[in-house]
């Protein structure tokens, strides 16, 4: 897939920019980030962070984090196991897919919800592998049916098995985390062919405010030793976690992302890394989480172009919806902050299909549904091409005044190219669409989900391999 | 029968260059006209109307193919007419008087053309007279009225009753269409047939056939 690049929509100033990078390296050199992981606390330790043990605080100077940013890859290359699949992530160039991880699913036939189980893991991929619009995945259900030290490879796996675009997920255990890297270590046939082409990725989080967990900076520091590519979130919430204003929650957005990006160079210089944002806002009026809220387009465009200015590849968040059903709220929600965060340029924008209500369930059809909003909102990215042939001189010349352009060779060379087709959307007229039986939107897509989840054949392994992994990984399931 | 199968191709191509060449080379080689109009002009536009209704082809290359098949038809039609064989029929066009939209219109023409039919467009703005002398000229089997505007809506009963009384009606059967256009108001009028949309015009034209 060639890249293409936004960075048309610029929420902040070169001024507003500058001022939120200094204040985010006030805020690690004078108040520092606790730092709870003890593999974590002694990486920063030994390379002369100021540390105070007592309080597991860790302050870190303006100069160690120019470091880091200098050593961090300024392009990262998320693979797909098919190159048509290969994530650029550098510069401005977009992407978009899905997010995670929920527990809940709203059932295709029943349309009820209910808890996930490794069925879901699979049939979700399996649809996300198909739907041309969802770029990578970010593995979305937690298998609520398997025991917890099963999760982390069983999750992977299903995935891997459905579909064949780049897969980054959020962990649970270090060692489901190491087994995931040797089993993608055979699946792409050898430790050094899969840091060629890493097809997996991971997320682990810093808890706003400023403040480093003992699991995931255990994690954190693995998959940094391990050289795998790592995207590091941190989800501050305007007035729960961060200041209510959005320059506030920025700054200290960037303050917690780069504690982590530092960490990862620390301990493993080059190590690929994204600077991540999952921020969104809360609704004072109850102090509930939020995740459709314009604020959250505001601040994760905001946080794609703090990452720009600092020449870091950036996952970022948009696309999310507290609507329950698929409904107006569902749809002007999603569209919104597609768009602001789509057109800031950032490079992995994920819980953008699939997600409904505070982003804390997976729905089927909503898949079907973000990918027409996310292909509507990318193209919104690819801008308006300016060149002879587009501006088409000679096909004015062709048709002449009062004439027509339907039939001229000019239309039928770039109706498709230039125009998004929705597959969803209805554009008939009323009397055909009355005779389609009035079809809406929610009932198309669940009749696309079915008919994907029938008929799409996944890449998948070969059967030698896939027995070959059970061997070794007598965890996994059929 | 290779040439036949290469027509219906370029037909659906939209290669208005090639098609009536190849029709004539397949004239020159025996082949009976109504064997190269069914098996591969027929064919060949059977398959782009099949290919637009999936949504894989685009009205406008359903409109090139329909050029190429009235390319190929200015070159058969005189040996059908010869053999005997009965074409598609003739339709006159045209935009009722004080209407000067006409782009709904030419695409319901080319479609007819791509249908085969034999198609006389009188233009816009064309008063009830005019209707009534082209189908006493060129006794169509239809004559198709177009309207955008509501307040040109009123042409299409006055060009119906201006048949009636040139004693023509009976002999032709009136299409309506335009965006204001609905199948109350065509039966209303005393249209015979009536369709939403362009697409769906030469479907209804056929249902028409006396």
């Amino acid at each position: 897939m060639k890249p293409t690049a936004g960075g048309q929509y610029r929420p902040l100033t070169d001024e507003g920019i500058r001022k939120i990078h200094d204040s985010a390296m006030t805020l690690l050199s004078e108040i520092g980030v606790e730092v709870h992981s003890k593999l974590a606390f002694e990486t920063f330790q030994k390379h002369k962070a100021v540390c105070d043990p007592s309080k597991n605080l860790v302050k870190v100077s303006r100069s160690m984090v120019e470091d880091a940013i200098a050593r961090a890859p300024k392009k990262v290359v998320l693979c797909g196991r098919e190159e048509k699949h290969d994530l650029y992530c550098e510069g401005k160039n977009v992407h978009m897919g899905t997010g995670g991880t929920v527990l809940n699913v709203i059932d295709l036939e029943t349309g009820v919800k209910r808890p996930t189980t490794l069925k879901d893991v699979r049939d979700i991929a399996r649809l996300c592998d198909a739907l041309e619009n969802v770029h990578f995945m970010v593995l979305p259900v937690y298998p609520n049916d398997l025991p917890p030290e099963d999760v982390d490879l069983n999750r992977f796996h299903s995935s891997i098995l459905n579909c064949s675009k780049h897969l980054m997920g959020g962990i649970y255990t270090l060692q489901g985390t190491l087994d995931i890297i040797r089993m993608a270590e055979r699946i792409a046939g050898s430790p050094q062919a899969l840091r060629e082409r890493p097809f997996v990725s991971f997320i682990t989080c810093v808890v706003s405010p400023l403040k480093m967990d003992d699991i995931y900076g255990d994690i954190l520091y693995h998959i940094a030793k391990a050289g795998m590519p790592v995207a590091i979130p941190a989800e501050p919430l305007t007035g729960a976690t961060a200041p209510v204003t959005i320059a506030g929650l920025l700054a200290g957005l960037h303050a917690e992302t780069l504690s982590g990006v530092v960490l990862t160079q620390l301990v493993n210089p080059g190590t690929p890394v994204l600077y991540a944002c999952t921020a969104t806002s809360t609704d004072l009026r109850t102090m509930g989480y939020v995740s459709g809220s314009v604020e959250m387009g505001l601040i994760n465009a905001g946080a794609a172009a703090m990452a720009q200015y600092l020449n870091l590849p950036n996952y970022t968040t948009a696309g999310m919806s507290d609507a329950k059903v698929v409904d107006a709220q569902n749809g002007y929600e999603k569209a919104v902050t597609d768009v602001l965060v789509a057109l800031s340029g950032s490079n992995f924008i994920h819980d953008a299909a699939g997600l409904v209500e505070f982003a804390s369930t997976a729905s089927y059809k909503q898949y079907v549904i973000d990918n027409e909003i996310i292909g509507m909102a990318m193209r919104a990215v690819r801008g308006i091409e300016v060149t002879d042939d587009t501006i088409a001189l000679d096909a004015y010349r062709r048709v002449g005044p009062g004439g027509n352009f339907l039939a001229d060779p000019h239309t039928i060379l770039w109706m498709r190219r230039e125009h998004y087709l929705p597959k969803l959307s209805d554009r008939q007229l009323r009397i055909n669409w009355e005779k389609a039986g009035s079809p809406t939107v929610e009932e198309k897509a669940v009749a696309a989900a079915k008919r994907i989840l029938k008929e799409h054949k996944p890449l998948g392994l070969s059967g030698e391999l896939k027995d070959s992994l059970r061997a070794q990984f007598p965890g996994i399931r059929p | 029968m290779e040439l036949l199968e290469k027509i219906s191709e370029e037909l659906q191509n939209g290669n208005f260059i090639d098609v009536p060449k190849l029709t004539q080379e397949a004239l020159v080689q025996g082949i009976s006209p109504a064997v190269i109009l069914s098996d591969a002009l027929v064919a060949g536009m059977d398959v782009v109307g099949e290919k637009f209704r999936r949504d894989e082809l685009f009205m406008p290359e359903v409109l090139i193919a329909a050029k190429a098949m009235q390319a190929a038809m200015t070159v058969l039609r005189p040996k059908l007419i010869e053999t005997g064989v009965e074409t598609a029929g003739t339709i006159v066009i045209g935009t009722v008087q004080e209407d000067l939209h006409d782009i709904g219109k030419n695409l319901v023409g080319m479609l007819f053309e791509g249908a085969g039919y034999q198609v006389i467009d009188l233009g816009v703005g064309v008063a009830s007279g005019r209707f009534v002398e082209a189908v006493r000229t060129h006794k169509p089997d239809i004559v198709g009225l177009s309207s955008l505007l509501t307040t040109t809506m009123p042409r299409m009963r006055e060009v119906i009753e201006s048949l009636v009384e040139a004693g023509l009606r009976g002999s032709v059967k009136v299409m309506v269409g335009g965006a204001p256009v609905t199948e109350k108001f065509a039966r209303d009028i005393g249209a015979d047939g009536y369709s939403p949309d362009a697409a769906s015009a030469v479907e209804k034209a056929r249902t028409l056939k006396p």
